[in-house]
């Protein structure tokens, strides 16, 4: 116990000989953790915007015109039995021709110069959350063009496509700025530990002298890293929730974004954490690196 | 209790110490002769392992110090003092301080450490300066807080590197004598110096370097 408060107090001693090396350390670690939240910010929204998005993708089975009651319920009870197909609703031929009239009051004239209805019978699938994904619906959609009586599946596939590659892009360039600048931090977390060891490299050789082991050398070091990592992302967090907080108050103000304002969301607090954890670990890394540097890491 | 059977070591292909055998008895005093650069500096960091020789074997109670590993290496140093010619004392630490980091490292409790340091301290004749700054202590003090570091923890080897180096002629008396009344309470002390008064005072088994070579007859069974 003795032991664990000596470390505790050497680790705290070691952040005051350095305190303003320590709070420059603490400043830039936290504006470099914030770029890496600013992308994982914007991933984590847009992924749930996508989501949301996703949830009104609809695809349209069309019915052959001459497909008798029977075969028509039929085929209604296989899209039914799908495990893609979470809800089912048939548009019938007048329906359709209804619906149309509705939603082009315009161009309706022009259906009723044909003198019969061209609008094909359809049914309105919602495709299960698990089927959404561009290669999903894909599949689902060449399997039922197969099934008898379908004369045409149709779908909002350049969405759905254009939403995936955004957001596979997004987590794309969050990991590469995360990896990027997680080095950075390491780096600038490594340099600073690296001057308390610089200042107090006679204490280190006596103790090693006088049969310090490896652990009881490096602990104080190491617990100063993970203190700089863990203070630089929650410092980071507060950066990033006001500068969010701002950004969400221009999106209400500004009508055209209305519709995204309520989607947008801070990290959840589990999320919170992990990222304090990660700090801790990428701090710890960083001394470790200064450690090996500085010859510690052999006898 | 030491060993050292042909030991060589290198510094940038120059021969530091050369074929050296030497064996020094549990409870002896030895004193390490030889002007500066004969090697006694390098032969006292071979017996601690922070060096490893390039030839030959050294044991020290026994154990094969050329063969331990790095995370071995602490535990042999936890029972080996060491007092240094600069005495090496931290000075952000107090004196008691100081001297209780032995037994810090070593995981020792408040109570035996309380103790240890204050008999440390008062066998060095010092427990009255427990609360001071090094700083604030005369070298005579200082050499003085230092030898208490080195005991604390009853190690079974003294070395002391240049111990007088730095002292007046009364105050060299009075370290030697604190290192007799040491060795008189078994413990192994071996003493590196170039200093003819101490050779004059100690009376005891003297071993030569002279450029890394030793002027003494072998008595280890080789």
């Amino acid at each position: 116990m003795r032991r664990l408060f000596y470390l505790l107090r050497e680790a705290y001693g070691n952040v005051r000989v350095n305190r303003a090396i320590t709070v420059v350390a603490i400043v830039t670690t936290a504006f470099t953790f914030a770029c890496v939240g600013v992308f994982l910010l914007l991933y984590l929204n847009l992924r749930s915007l996508a989501a949301s998005l996703q949830n009104d993708i609809k695809a349209g089975v069309y019915v052959q015109d001459d497909l008798s009651a029977g075969a028509l319920a039929e085929l209604e009870q296989r899209l039914k039995g799908d495990s893609a197909v979470a809800a089912l609703t048939y548009v019938s031929k007048e329906q359709a021709l209804r619906d149309f009239q509705l939603q082009f009051p315009s161009d309706s004239q022009l259906l009723q110069g044909l003198g019969l209805n061209p609008l094909p019978a359809s049914f309105v699938v919602t495709l299960a959350p698990q089927f959404r994904s561009p290669d999903s619906v894909n599949r689902w959609a060449e399997r039922v063009k197969g099934m008898d009586g379908v004369s045409q599946v149709e779908y909002s596939r350049d969405w759905i496509d254009m939403l995936a590659a955004i957001v596979r892009y997004i987590e794309l360039a969050a990991i590469g700025v995360g990896l990027i600048l997680s080095t950075a931090s390491v780096t600038i977390i490594a340099n600073t530990i690296r001057l308390t060891l610089y200042a107090r490299r006679d204490e280190l050789a006596i103790l090693r002298l006088i049969g310090a082991t490896r652990a009881f050398l490096h602990v104080p070091y190491l617990l100063e890293g993970a203190l700089l990592g863990a203070l630089g992302s929650a410092l980071s967090l507060g950066i990033l929730w006001i500068a969010f907080e701002w950004f969400s108050r221009q999106i209400h103000m500004t009508h055209k974004l209305q519709v995204v304002h309520p989607l947008l969301r801070f990290f959840p607090v589990q999320v919170c954490a992990i990222l304090v954890l990660v700090g801790v670990g990428l701090g710890c890394a960083g001394s470790y690196v200064s450690l090996i540097r500085f010859g510690e890491g052999r006898e | 209790m030491i060993q050292l059977i042909h030991v060589t070591k290198y510094y940038d292909r120059r021969p530091a110490l050369s074929d050296v055998t030497l064996e020094i008895e549990k409870g002896e005093f030895v004193l390490l002769m030889g002007p500066s650069g004969a090697g006694k500096s390098t032969l006292l960091r071979l017996l601690i392992g922070a060096e490893r020789p390039d030839d030959g074997q050294i044991f020290v109670q026994g154990r094969n110090v050329t063969k331990l590993t790095p995370s071995e290496v602490p535990y042999l140093r936890r029972r080996i003092g060491v007092v240094f010619q600069d005495f090496r004392l931290l000075p952000k630490k107090t004196v008691f301080g100081n001297v209780a980091l032995p037994l810090v490292v070593q995981g020792a409790s408040g109570s035996e450490i309380k103790r240890k340091v204050t008999e440390a301290l008062r066998a060095v004749g010092v427990e009255h300066k427990k609360d001071q700054w090094p700083a604030t202590l005369s070298t005579g003090e200082q050499q003085r807080v230092c030898i208490a570091r080195a005991i604390v923890n009853g190690p079974i080897i003294l070395l002391a590197d240049e111990p007088t180096g730095n002292l007046d002629p009364e105050l060299t008396n009075e370290i030697i004598e604190l290192f007799k009344l040491i060795n008189a309470r078994g413990t192994t002390v071996v003493v590196a110096t170039h200093d003819p008064q101490v050779m004059a005072q100690v009376n005891r088994r003297v071993v030569t370097l002279v450029q890394g070579t030793l002027l003494v007859e072998p008595r280890v069974a080789v």
